[in-house]
C-alpha cells in the first residue's frame, strides 16, 4: 500500500480536489497528480497540477510521466448543467474516456484504475426491482443520451479491463451526490422555491452524501475490485417528503405535460431538468450497495435521509 | 366534532392567514379551538406536511398506512365481511411467502389480506405484497401502493424482502389471474415458471398458501376490449356490469361476502437452497401449492354460501 503514486481526472471538480486534499493527507500516497482544463477548486498542497484536456492525444505523452500506479477517473460529466450540449458531455465523457484509456496503455507502471460513473446506466423505470444489483444494466433499454454515453464509457473500460489483465479495473456506479458546496442537478433542483413534480408520483430516490462520495473513491483506491460496484447512501427518499425536508413547495404537473411545462420555464431563466433527471422524478431508482460493503470495505455514513438534512442544514447556514 | 368547534377552527384558521402566517401554522393556531384527539391528528398532519414521517428503503410508510386503515377497515368489517380462517398459522417472526389466488383488477386482495394478519393474527405486522408492475405506470395508484407496502413484482425485490424477514403476499397466477372472465371464477390459472419455490428454496423461507373467496366477484369481467388494452397500455381492458358504464364508479368494487382461509405452513429448508436449481421439485413443489389452494377455495365457497348476501 504505501509509496502509491495517484493521478486523479478531473481534478477540478468539487469531488476531484476533495479527493487530492484527502490523499494529501495519506502518508501512503507518495505522490499525486490532478489533470484538469480547469484549475483546482480547493487550495491544494503537494498535488502536481497538469493543465491538459482529456480529450487531446496529447496527454498521451503527458500521463506516463507521472509514473502513476492509480488512475482515478473523475472527469465524467453526470450531469449536465445549463451550459453544456448534450454533444459537448458525449466529447467529454465518451471521447475523453477514450483518449485516456488509450493513453493508459503507454503507462507500465499502472496497476489500478477508478472510473467514477454513475448508476444512471440502469435508468428509471416503474417495472424495475426497487434496487438494482451490479449485474442488473441489461434489464432495460437505454433511453437517454446519458445512459448511452455511461454505458458506452462502461463498454470501452470493460474492454480494456479484459485485455490488461494486470490492472484491477473498478467502475463505480454513484447515485447523485448531495452535499455542501456541490452544485448538481439535484440541488439546483431543489433550491428552487417550487419544485416541478409529475402529479401523483411519489417515488423513492437514492443519493449518496459528499463525504461518502469522497470516502468510497478513497476506499477503493486502498482496496479496489475487479467490475462494478454501486454507491449510494443506504435507504431511500421520498421525492414529496425531500422536498418538504428541504421546505420547498411541491409543483404537481400532469405527466404529459410535465416537459412542455418546465421547459417553456427555461425562457424565463429558470433551471430545466434533463431527460434522466425527468425519469428519475417520475419513477425514481434504488441500488443495493452490498458489494461497496462487503467487497471494497466501505459503508456509507450518512443514509440518503439524512444526507438530504445535512444538506438543508448547510444551505440554510450560508443563506 | 359538532358544528360550533368547526366554526371555531374555521374562524382562527381564517384570521392566521389573514395575519399572513403560512398554511402549517395557521393550521397549528387554529387547532387550539378543537377537541383533544383531532388537535393531535392535525398536529401529526402538520408535521407530516413538513416532511417529518419517515418511509424504510421500499418505500413503506407505517404511518400512512395507519392513516388509512380505517378506510380499509370498513371495506373489511362492512363491505366485504371478511371471515378468516387460521391466521394464526402464518409465522410470528421470521419471513414467509404468503401465495394466495388473485382476482380483481386492483390488489384489493392483498389488502384483505394485510387487514386480517392485522386484526386476527396474535403478533401482527405488515405483510408486503408483489404487485403486478403495470401499476407503477399509474399516477396516485403507484404512490399509495408503495406506501402500504406494494413492490414491483420482480424475484429480486421478493427475495431481498425475504431476506429482511419480511411476510411477502405473491399471486402466481399474475395478470391470467386478475384477467380471467367471470365465468371461470375460482379456477386457478396455471402458477408461472414456480418462480414462487425457487425464491422460497433458496431462502428456506416457509410457503403459506393463502385461499380468497370473494375477491373474484368483486369485478365480475365479462368482455375484455383488446383494442383499447393496447391503447392506453395496459394488459387487458374489462368490461364488468359497472365499468365502463359508470365511468369512475365503474371502479367500486362489488360488495361480496369473503372467506380467507390461512392452511398450514410448506417448510422449504430441508430441500436446501441447491432445491432452487432442482427444476422438477420446484414444479412439483408449485403444483402441490396450487392443488392446496385450489381445494380450500371449493371448500370455502361451499361455507361462504351465498355470494353477494
Amino acid at each position: 500500500m504505501a509509496g502509491r503514486r495517484v493521478l486523479i481526472t478531473g481534478v477540478g471538480s468539487q469531488v476531484g480536489s476533495l479527493l487530492a486534499q484527502r490523499l494529501e493527507r495519506d502518508p501512503d500516497v507518495e505522490h499525486i497528480a490532478g489533470l484538469d482544463t480547469r484549475a483546482p477548486k480547493l487550495a491544494l498542497g503537494r498535488t502536481q497540477f497538469i493543465e491538459a484536456d482529456i480529450r487531446d492525444p496529447e496527454i498521451a505523452r503527458l500521463i506516463p510521466g507521472t509514473g502513476a500506479d492509480t488512475l482515478v477517473h473523475e472527469q465524467i460529466v453526470r450531469q449536465p448543467g445549463a451550459g453544456m450540449s448534450p454533444r459537448a458531455m458525449h466529447d467529454v465523457n465518451v471521447i475523453g474516456t477514450l483518449q485516456l484509456l488509450a493513453a493508459c496503455e503507454r503507462v507500465p507502471t499502472l496497476r489500478t484504475i477508478i472510473v467514477r460513473g454513475s448508476a444512471g446506466i440502469y435508468g428509471a423505470e416503474p417495472h424495475a426491482p426497487q434496487f438494482f444489483k451490479e449485474e442488473m444494466t441489461r434489464l432495460f433499454p437505454l433511453r437517454t443520451r446519458f445512459q448511452r454515453d455511461v454505458a458506452e464509457i462502461e463498454t470501452y473500460f470493460e474492454t480494456y479491463a479484459r485485455r490488461h489483465t494486470g490492472v484491477t479495473c473498478t467502475m463505480l456506479r454513484y447515485q447523485p451526490a448531495i452535499g455542501p458546496g456541490l452544485r448538481t442537478q439535484i440541488t439546483r433542483y431543489l433550491a428552487r422555491p417550487l419544485c416541478p413534480t409529475y402529479m401523483g408520483f411519489d417515488p423513492r430516490i437514492q443519493l449518496v452524501d459528499i463525504e461518502d462520495a469522497l470516502e468510497a473513491l478513497v476506499a477503493a483506491v486502498r482496496n479496489p475490485v475487479r467490475g462494478a460496484v454501486n454507491v449510494a447512501g443506504p435507504g431511500t427518499i421520498g421525492v414529496a417528503r425531500m422536498i418538504r425536508v428541504a421546505g420547498r413547495r411541491a409543483l404537481p404537473i400532469a405527466s404529459p405535460l410535465f416537459g412542455a411545462v418546465t421547459s417553456s420555464g427555461q425562457r424565463f431563466g429558470l433551471d430545466t431538468q434533463s431527460e434522466d433527471f425527468q425519469r428519475l422524478l417520475r419513477y425514481g431508482r434504488g441500488v443495493d450497495i452490498r458489494r461497496l460493503v462487503e467487497e471494497v470495505g466501505y459503508a456509507p455514513k450518512h443514509s440518503t435521509a439524512r444526507a438530504v438534512e445535512n444538506w438543508v442544514q448547510h444551505a440554510e447556514v450560508a443563506a | 366534532m359538532n358544528s360550533a368547534t368547526a366554526v371555531a377552527f374555521m374562524r382562527r384558521l381564517r384570521a392566521g392567514l389573514d395575519s399572513g402566517l403560512d398554511l402549517p401554522e395557521a393550521l397549528t393556531r387554529g387547532a387550539t379551538a378543537l377537541p383533544r384527539d383531532a388537535r393531535e391528528t392535525l398536529h401529526r398532519v402538520v408535521e407530516r406536511l413538513g416532511g417529518d414521517y419517515s418511509e424504510d428503503e421500499w418505500g413503506f410508510d407505517e404511518e400512512f398506512a395507519e392513516l388509512v386503515e380505517p378506510f380499509f377497515a370498513f371495506l373489511y368489517e362492512s363491505w366485504w365481511r371478511v371471515q378468516v380462517e387460521g391466521a394464526e398459522r402464518v409465522p410470528a417472526h421470521g419471513a414467509a411467502l404468503l401465495t394466495a389466488n388473485h382476482a380483481g383488477i386492483l390488489p384489493w386482495d392483498a389488502t384483505m389480506i394485510s387487514m386480517a394478519l392485522l386484526r386476527e393474527h396474535p403478533l401482527p405486522r405488515h405483510p408486503r405484497f408483489l404487485v403486478l408492475n403495470w401499476a407503477f405506470d399509474l399516477p396516485w395508484i403507484s404512490t399509495a401502493m408503495r406506501k402500504v407496502g406494494g413492490v414491483v413484482a420482480s424475484p429480486f425485490n421478493a427475495i431481498r424482502l425475504v431476506e429482511q424477514d419480511h411476510l411477502v403476499a405473491v399471486f402466481p397466477e399474475g395478470v391470467k389471474g386478475t384477467g380471467k372472465p367471470y365465468s371461470q371464477r375460482y379456477r386457478l390459472q396455471r402458477f408461472g415458471r414456480g418462480g414462487f419455490v425457487e425464491i422460497a428454496l433458496r431462502t428456506g423461507a416457509p410457503i403459506v398458501p393463502v385461499a380468497v373467496v370473494g375477491s373474484e366477484e368483486i369485478y365480475p369481467k365479462l368482455a375484455d376490449l383488446p383494442f383499447v388494452a393496447r391503447l392506453i397500455g395496459a394488459p387487458y381492458f374489462p368490461v364488468t356490469p359497472t365499468f365502463p358504464l359508470l365511468g369512475p364508479l365503474g371502479v367500486v368494487p362489488l360488495p361480496s361476502r369473503w372467506r380467507i382461509e390461512f392452511l398450514d405452513p410448506i417448510e422449504t429448508v430441508s430441500y436446501g437452497p441447491e432445491g432452487a436449481d432442482d427444476r422438477p421439485l420446484v414444479l412439483e413443489l408449485s403444483e402441490r401449492v396450487r392443488g392446496e389452494i385450489q381445494q380450500a377455495l371449493y371448500a370455502n365457497l361451499v361455507k361462504r354460501g351465498p355470494a353477494f348476501i
